[in-house]
């Protein structure tokens, strides 16, 4: 890993008030169904930069990004805008500042591929047998033309959004630092699945519905990632309270760990939950979805042909 | 890579090895990170202490800050783990801005013109709501085919990185009306003079001890956005703000941004104003580092010696040819490699028997400079990129703990301020070069001949000591 060094060491963080409530759930949003979208299109942008060939800390932070523009009452609602417009805008941007920046057309031209798909938790794998008909997600000139104005648009509406705090400082190097620290690479190929462990739970905690990354600095999100991992992998890391040299208090450490724990059942829930339809990423779809679920109960799985 | 035999029982010896090897390599690489670690955390302590305002005159108390690197306390955190028992442990916490949109403009209200640059105006402003005097830069939107310009991107993040005594603050980015593309100001801290406008008002240059205390201030600032991977890109005296108080503070990262080990490559070179712009550059370098910057630093170096820009010059075939005149001429010693750069295959240099060196030809052109302050000097200005001292090395220099000791900016006189009245004179400096702009160096260009450089000199005819012909 010889690319980006750290460049910030630490970020700004969410105030209670802000996590307390948002535009969204002003504007008559269930909670539930805020949830289930800001997991979806969290997931879409981490998806999107694979097929982009992004760095997984560019992708990072902007799933950082798009999570941070629809924070509190002052951050967009779902009811004005789209989460997916907003995942795009926000890819788009940060790969523009990093040494990895990519065109409109490649950003646009990837996602109309995830568009075309009719759920949105089952995917046709790019090389798959039986991928997915290209005439269905080709992208017009006309349509790519005014995609990227609305493009240009959105990038505008999100550096507002977030006051131009487009950068963010990740935990991943300095886990390893950490781990280094705590001599877990003695045994090397112990070091080394834990490593991959640590890593795994860092990014799941990307998509998790109590935003971990706006609420808790890198340290503690890797000191939290590296206790779990050492827990699963039954390892014994040195010393007691190691995690205090990191600065990390044992209540935060507990919380952490708690929640990076509870990660993946939330993620099955997500996608058992929406299995056979998409997860409504525009502002059209939540408005029926909303129309759905006035009448029949967000969330109970109803399979709509809407 | 390993093949399978190496693990067979006949090689146990090479396994045991191979074993002590590898655990010998994560002690080196645990202690690395330990020690990588205290660091990181002496920086952050360092930063929270400048952010709280804490911030101490950083001439008396810079030996005893650089103090804290000794090994004694590298271990701190390898030990903290024992003597966690004993005490309860204060825990570092990082305090940083808060998350949320842009303010509106609205919020000031203008009170005069500053400057009209090369990316935007600038402003003397007041918060309405808390009376506040501030600087406010409007940023150019120009090349809105990708969307928000990059570099203006770049502006905005590389400052708000910045949080140092001696780089101007940006307070926030505030925004006009229009939903998209609207106006984008940045609101900064407002100083009453830049060092370029001081200058050509004053008298005399600024005394020894004064020029001390501004070249500690500027490279602690360089030694700050260097550790955090930000080159600057356009350090000049007109990008230098100072106040009253003896402060000085860097301004306009309008071509800053991040770079990495290895370089980037493919990085532009129509970076940096002509008269401050480093050799590698006007060659043609498409990979360069922080050093880049170190040469503007002994270019300000000079100009605060005489107040005069030392380097002036009329185009890039004319900016180094001054450049070799003042700082000597380029070989394959002194400077591996140059001849490879693009532009020097085009350039013609004299063959000297005795090529005068650098050392004596800026001892000869600054009569008042000490050893130390010549040798300082010399080498900031040292042709091969490689050579240049570090900012972190420029502050360690014998020339700053010699006599006469840095003024305390306290001491430091005060002068009218000209931003705070009338819009600044526009200065007779070049402008930062434009994104698009072609260098004189255009390909298949003529060779560039420089023989006569110094031909006049046996006669000595200081000044016009050489002749430029382009054949
Ligand atoms: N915070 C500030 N307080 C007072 N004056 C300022 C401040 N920031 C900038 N200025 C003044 O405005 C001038 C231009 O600012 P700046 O260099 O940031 O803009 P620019 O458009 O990038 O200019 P250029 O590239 O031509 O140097 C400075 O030389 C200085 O005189």
């Amino acid at each position: 890993m010889a690319s980006a060094p750290p460049k910030l060491i630490g970020n700004p963080m969410a105030t209670v008030e802000q996590l307390e409530t948002s535009a969204s759930q002003i504007d008559g949003i269930p909670k539930e169904l805020e949830d289930s979208i800001h997991f979806a299109g969290a997931r879409l942008t981490q998806l999107a930069g694979i097929l982009l060939r992004l760095p997984q800390d560019i992708i990072a932070i902007a799933i950082v990004n798009y999570t941070r523009f629809w924070l509190g009452p002052e951050g967009g609602s779902l009811k004005k805008y789209g989460a997916k417009d907003i995942s795009i805008a926000s890819l788009y941007v940060t790969a523009k500042l990093s040494a990895y920046p990519r065109s409109p057309r490649s950003v646009i031209n990837v996602y109309a591929y995830f568009d075309a798909h009719e759920t949105t938790f089952e995917h046709h794998a790019p090389n798959s047998p039986n991928p997915l008909d290209p005439q269905t997600y080709f992208v017009s000139e006309g349509t790519y033309q005014a995609r990227r104005l609305a493009l240009m648009r959105t990038e505008a509406l999100l550096l507002r959004t977030l006051g131009f705090t487009t950068d963010t400082a990740l935990p991943y190097a300095l886990a390893i630092t950490y781990m280094q620290t705590l001599d877990a690479f003695a045994d090397h190929a112990a070091g080394s699945a834990l490593t991959k462990r640590v890593l795994a739970h860092l990014n799941s905690a990307l998509f998790s519905p109590q935003k971990l990354y706006l609420t808790h600095q890198p340290a503690a999100l890797a000191t939290a990632a590296i206790y779990l991992a050492g827990h699963e992998r039954e390892m014994k890391l040195a010393g007691e309270d190691w995690w205090e040299v990191f600065d990390v208090g044992r209540e935060e450490l507990g919380f952490l760990v708690f929640s990076l724990n509870s990660q993946n059942g939330f993620a099955e829930r997500e996608v058992e939950r929406w299995a056979g339809r998409k997860v409504p990423l525009t502002v059209l779809e939540v408005e029926r979805e909303m129309g759905v679920g006035v009448g029949m109960g967000v969330g109970m799985g109803v399979g709509m042909g809407v | 890579m390993t093949g399978k035999s190496r693990w067979a029982d006949s090689q146990e010896d090479a396994v045991a090895e191979e074993q002590r090897r590898k655990e010998k390599e994560a002690k080196k690489r645990a202690k690395l990170a330990q020690q990588k670690l205290a660091e990181e955390r002496r920086k952050q302590h360092e930063q929270q202490e400048q952010q709280q305002g804490g911030v101490r005159d950083d001439l008396e108390n810079r030996p005893a800050k650089r103090q804290r690197l000794s090994p004694a306390q590298n271990t701190d955190t390898a030990q903290k783990t024992d003597k966690a028992a004993e005490a309860p442990t204060k825990l570092l916490k990082f305090h940083a801005p808060s998350l949320g949109p842009c303010r509106h403009v609205d919020n000031f209200e203008r009170l005069n013109h500053i400057e009209e640059g090369s990316y935007g105006w600038v402003s003397r402003a007041r918060e309405i709501a808390t009376g506040e005097v501030v600087a406010l830069k409007k940023l150019k939107m120009d090349n809105l085919n990708d969307g928000f310009p990059v570099t203006a991107l770049r502006e905005i993040q590389t400052l708000k990185a910045s949080k140092h005594p001696n780089i101007v603050d940006l307070r926030e980015v505030v925004v006009g009306d229009g939903d998209d593309f609207s106006d984008v100001f940045l609101v900064m801290d407002f100083l009453e003079h830049d060092l370029r406008t001081l200058q050509e008002d004053m008298a005399e240059p600024f005394l020894p001890s004064e020029t001390k205390t501004l070249l500690l201030q500027l490279a602690s600032a360089m030694e700050f956005l260097h550790d955090h991977w930000i080159i600057h890109r356009d350090l000049k005296t007109s990008n230098i703000l100072m106040n009253n108080r003896g402060e000085i503070k860097i301004a306009d990262f309008g071509m800053a941004r991040y770079f990495s080990d290895p370089p980037p490559p493919n990085l532009t070179q129509l970076v940096v104003t002509l008269w401050y712009r480093a050799p590698e550059l006007l060659l043609g370098a498409s990979t360069y580092d922080t050093a880049i910057d170190m040469w503007s630093v002994g270019c300000i170096f000079g100009e605060l010696l005489t107040k005069d820009p030392l380097l002036q010059g009329k185009n890039e075939v004319d900016q180094l040819a001054k450049i070799f005149a003042l700082a000597g001429i380029p070989n394959d010693d002194s400077w591996p490699g140059f001849r490879r750069l693009p532009n020097a295959r085009a350039l013609r240099l004299p063959r000297l028997p005795n090529p005068p060196k650098s050392s004596a030809l800026i001892r000869s052109k600054f009569p008042i400079l000490t050893n130390a302050g010549s040798a300082l000097l010399a080498a900031l200005l040292s042709l091969n990129p490689a050579s240049r001292p570090t900012a972190t090395e420029m502050l360690a220099h014998p020339y700053f703990r010699e006599q006469p000791k840095p003024k305390s900016k306290a001491m430091f006189p005060t002068f009218p301020s000209k931003a705070g009245q009338e819009k600044r004179r526009r200065r007779a400096t070049p402008d930062a070069p434009k994104r698009g702009e072609k260098g004189a160096f255009a390909k298949g260009r003529d060779a560039v001949d420089l023989t006569g450089l110094f031909s006049g000199r046996d006669a000595e005819a200081a000044g016009a000591g050489f002749r430029l012909k382009m054949v």
